[in-house]
């Protein structure tokens, strides 16, 4: 046998023993991942579907100066309200999404037939939680702006289509697994996240934890190369986290077949063959993460120091998806080379199923073995340093 | 057999440079107990971590069985049975499986793994305990652990750091006779002691180190006459210079 093969067989031995890290990797975060999209998602879908269908309050100021406007938007689902004192003090305050205020020339400009001002008062920096509503209310107003238009053309004996010279007609050839809802999105990262820091107390604990527990020194006082011994270390901290990066998807899969079917836009009714896809995407990235993690230990002083660099660590995944949040960019063959954001392209493409060709497979495999090897040379020769062992 | 000859070690500190070894030189022959004397701080643990490779000296050169461990690290390892100042366990596997996961790295087979195990645990009376997760020992178990964990590959050299440390009188006692018993198989049995007591009842040869220097070595006689007493107590404290450390 190897002394590598001994060394991981031992730590996962070890490992599985540990009551609270078995339960935190293949109960807590298959679980609670799973869930927390899904119920994210859940909460997103039913508030966006109520906002559309609840009856809209809307607070009015000068409703009687468009006593006509008012009773069209009372007959569209709107409840016409008193407006605050202070209307701009209100939307500030989250009190109303939206204010409407009508011109106290409306009356006049109307019968004049010249555009009669309306406003609305609203705060653009919340989108999240009035988007829905201001979209609404301007639906509504240019709705009401068209209908009024067309009867004063009809009554000037013009058609209503000279004011017509577009018609502008929709087609979405987004493949119905390609719509990009909000599971789809935090998917890549929660898995990058897990795959990168999923095995950290296990790699912390076979380095930092054997040198705090004063194991180490013995050990390094086998014949077992230094070399063999992070091998090992690396490779139990990989094998336990891609198992539970696979219970995890998994559960991805029960939870949402488990879903009510009303919010079947979440569906990740991915094939199974795309899980393997997955774990293959997210293969070098555990690896890295579990070669990072077990250079970290040998490089910090204790278990605590160790833990301390994990935040940085934890930033690292959500880099891509940010930067596609800031510039959303037509995937490039080079961008399936740079960690994180390949396997995140990667792992966007396999769920709208889309097909990868054998060089896209084998540049990022290949990019993130390259780095692989490098950190490891790195966390080899932080074994050979003389501090590791002889702390005391 | 170690020889062990000029061995120089020192280390950065922020305040400068400490040099904890400065040009000991001694042999270990097979068939003899010999024992590393000195106080606390001397150097002995650095001189021992050199000899088993953790660290390479400055200066000087060790040879175990004639082989040099900044050579030969792996062959060294395997003739040296080593108990480190350091001899934490894995407390999730039990005594056993300590023992047999060094016997592994140490290439040895899983019968040869199980026969070991046996004799040793025979000789350190583990039976009790053995099957045991190791969670919990106390402190005479684990050093018994530690030592059958060092010793499963039948090493020729027997290199043991302050083994007695923390041991009450019964498992020290057990502990001298295992050692005898080494020492009769014919073994090179190498050990640190500050506890001048346990290395006058112990030791054919003595090697008194301090201050990273070896100054005084033979026989507990030659001891006695060198310095003209007649108690090995007195006699110590006179080539160590100072009563300090000798007693912590």
């Amino acid at each position: 046998m190897s002394a590598w093969w001994i060394v991981m067989r031992k730590e996962l031995l070890d490992a599985f023993r540990d009551r609270r890290m078995v339960l935190m990797a293949f109960l807590l975060m298959p679980v609670a991942v799973p869930l927390l999209i899904a119920g994210l998602g859940t909460i997103g879908a039913k508030r966006q579907a109520e906002k559309l269908e609840k009856t809209l309050e809307l607070p009015v100021i000068g409703a009687e100066r468009a006593p006509n406007l008012v009773a069209w938007l009372g007959t569209h689902d709107v409840d016409v309200m008193p407006p605050p004192a202070d209307p701009d003090a209100a939307v500030r305050a989250q009190e109303h999404a939206v204010i409407l205020r009508i011109d106290p020339a409306y009356a006049e400009d109307w019968r004049a037939g010249r555009p009669a001002a309306v406003e609305l008062i609203y705060d653009s920096s919340r989108p999240m939680q009035s988007g829905t509503t201001i979209a609404r209310v301007r639906a509504l107003l240019g709705g009401y702006d068209r209908q009024v238009g067309t009867l004063r053309l009809i009554a000037r004996g013009i058609h209503p289509s000279v004011m017509q010279p577009l018609r502008v007609g929709d087609r979405d050839v987004a493949t119905p697994d390609a719509r990009f809802d909000f599971a789809q999105q935090m998917l890549p990262y929660l898995l990058l996240l897990l795959a990168f820091i999923g095995g950290m107390q296990l790699a912390i604990d076979a380095t930092a934890g054997e040198r705090e527990r004063q194991s180490l020194e013995p050990l390094l006082a086998t014949p077992a190369s230094r070399e063999a011994v992070i091998s090992g270390k690396i490779l139990a901290t990989a094998v336990f986290t891609l198992l539970s990066v696979l219970t995890t998807l998994v559960m991805f899969r029960v939870v949402f077949a488990l879903m009510p079917s009303a919010y079947a836009d979440l569906s990740m009714d991915v094939p199974w063959t795309s899980f393997a896809q997955l774990l293959v995407v997210v293969l070098p990235i555990v690896l890295l993460g579990a070669t990072v993690l077990t250079a970290l230990a040998a490089f910090a002083r204790s278990h605590r120091e160790a833990q301390g660099y994990l935040p940085l660590l934890m930033f690292l995944p959500m880099l891509p998806t940010l930067y596609l949040m800031v510039s959303p960019v037509k995937t490039q063959l080079w961008m399936l080379a740079v960690p994180f954001l390949g396997q995140n392209q990667m792992i966007l493409r396999i769920l709208r199923s889309e097909r990868m060709t054998a060089a896209e497979w084998a540049l990022s495999l290949g990019a993130g073995s390259l780095l692989v090897l490098a950190v490891w040379w790195i966390a080899a020769r932080l074994y050979h340093r003389e501090q590791l062992a002889a702390s005391g | 057999m170690i020889e062990i000859q000029g061995l120089r070690k020192s280390f950065k500190t922020r305040s400068g440079g400490i040099v904890a070894v400065d040009g000991v030189s001694f042999a270990a022959r097979d068939g003899e107990i010999t024992g590393l004397l000195g106080p606390n701080g001397a150097g002995k643990t650095t001189t021992l971590r050199m000899l088993y490779t953790l660290m390479a000296p400055d200066e000087g050169r060790v040879l175990v069985d004639g082989l040099d461990p900044m050579v030969q690290p792996g062959d060294v390892r395997r003739r040296l049975g080593v108990l480190p100042d350091a001899r934490g366990l894995y407390k999730r596997l039990t005594a056993r499986e300590n023992i047999a996961y060094f016997g592994r790295l140490h290439g040895l087979d899983e019968a040869g793994i199980r026969a070991r195990t046996e004799r040793l645990g025979a000789a350190l009376g583990m039976q009790d305990f053995i099957d045991r997760a190791t969670e919990g020992f106390s402190q005479g178990q684990r050093t018994k652990t530690a030592i059958a964990r060092a010793l499963v590959h039948d090493p020729r050299n027997v290199v043991l750091d302050e083994p007695t440390n923390g041991l009450d009188v019964m498992t020290t006692r057990a502990l001298r006779r295992f050692l005898a018993e080494l020492k009769a198989e014919g073994r090179c049995v190498l050990f640190s002691s500050h506890i001048m007591q346990e290395v006058a009842a112990l030791c054919d040869r003595i090697v008194v180190i301090a201050h990273g220097r070896v100054v005084a070595e033979g026989t507990p006689d030659e001891l006695r006459a060198r310095t003209g007493r007649s108690n090995l107590e007195d006699a110590f404290v006179q080539v160590i210079g100072s009563e300090e450390g000798l007693f912590a």
